[in-house]
């Protein structure tokens, strides 16, 4: 064997376990590129977000309207709002699409098992 | 039209055991009896394939195997090694949900994820326990959560508002998302599946279109179980590392 390897087999080994994991990991890092979601998926996520907020916006101004007897104004300022937090969501989730996942911080050869 | 068959017919929920607590109705219904099944059989199945683990794992090892390494980079990735304390929660989970999904679609069986009760159920208790996981974590700087850094202190009656209701969207949406594609998937399936009947002579063509179909829906059964699974460990990564 070469010099710089460390002379015990066990040791060896662990080192090239930890080189497989780290190419592993650098190619799963690489290959998300391509996102697992369908069109479809996605056009039914963004969907569902901007009406839940909406929804939720809604359903809070509704109530602030109940409790303050203020209405219609909580109803309508919290419609913008929901909306608001709807596109935010949306925008949230579009940024998402397609994005590998944050890279792993760098770790030597874990020696959990 | 047969209206007595309508496609929805499959998601009533009926009572097999009635029960009743004063006013409160707990009987033990078919949605729980499914929930019942799936989860003696994840338990029974791990319990089952890891019960002599031997170093070169054989298929039903393998399978457990998998489905544990798969979860634990999924948490790993995400939360780091301080986020191991949550992988029982979210294996738990998503055997669960993925369990659910797929046995929905044996025929005749019941698809309780297809129940926005117990959709919307899970994910108040994800809400739950990532506020409170941020509030421990945290204490009341949980609050700046509300208010990205660097954002001018003017805009604040604006942006706090918004940032709370796409906070509280999130359960909503997390529910939303899961019982609205089971409950179209299995609807979609039925109302082809009556075509059938009414089509005479020609009814292998939604037999065929079914059958396509089946396959479409297994994915979708195991990626919502995925997504409500790996949303939960993101929900709960901003609950960790709050910026």
């Amino acid at each position: 064997m070469s010099e710089g390897r460390p002379p015990d087999p066990l040791a060896r080994l662990g080192e090239r376990i930890g080189q497989a994991r780290r190419e592993q990991s650098e190619r799963r890092g690489g290959g998300r590129g391509a996102s697992p979601h369908a069109p479809l998926g996605i056009a039914f996520r963004v969907a569902i977000e901007l009406v839940a907020a909406l929804g939720v916006g809604l359903a809070i101004g509704w109530g602030l309207d109940r409790l303050l007897g203020t209405r219609p104004w909580g109803l309508i300022v919290f419609f913008f709002i929901g909306a608001a937090a709807g596109m935010l969501n949306v925008f949230r989730a579009a940024k998402d699409v397609g994005r590998a996942p944050p890279p792993t911080p760098p770790q030597g050869p874990r020696d959990r098992d | 039209m047969a209206a007595e068959h309508s496609p929805l017919e499959q998601f009533t929920v009926e009572r097999i055991v009635p029960l009743h607590i004063g006013s409160i109705d707990i009987s033990y219904t078919n949605a729980a009896l499914m929930m019942t099944i799936v989860v003696a059989l994840v338990a029974g199945f791990l319990l089952f394939a890891t019960r002599r683990p031997r170093l070169v794992p054989g298929r039903l090892q393998s399978v457990a195997e998998l489905v544990y390494e798969f979860t634990d980079r999924m948490v790993e990735d995400n939360l780091g090694e301080e986020g191991r304390a949550f992988f029982p929660f979210v294996f738990s989970l998503f055997m669960f949900l993925l369990l659910g999904n797929v046995i929905a679609l044996i025929p005749f069986s019941f698809s309780f994820t297809a129940q926005i009760v117990i959709t919307a159920t899970l994910a108040l208790f994800v809400f739950a326990l990532v506020t409170v996981v941020a509030f421990v974590r945290h204490g009341f700087h949980f609050f700046s959560f509300f208010f990205p850094a660097g954002a001018p202190l003017i805009m604040a009656p604006l942006i706090v508002p918004i940032e709370i209701v796409s906070y509280l969207a999130r359960p909503v949406t997390l529910a939303i998302r899961l019982f609205a594609n089971m409950m179209a998937g299995h609807t979609m399936m039925a109302v082809i599946g009556g075509f059938a009947v009414a089509l005479g002579y020609f009814f292998f063509l939604p037999v065929l279109a079914n059958v396509a179909l089946y396959a479409l829906e297994l994915i979708v059964a195991v990626l919502q179980a995925y997504v409500f699974a790996i949303l939960t460990v993101l929900y709960l990564r901003d609950a960790i590392h709050l910026h």
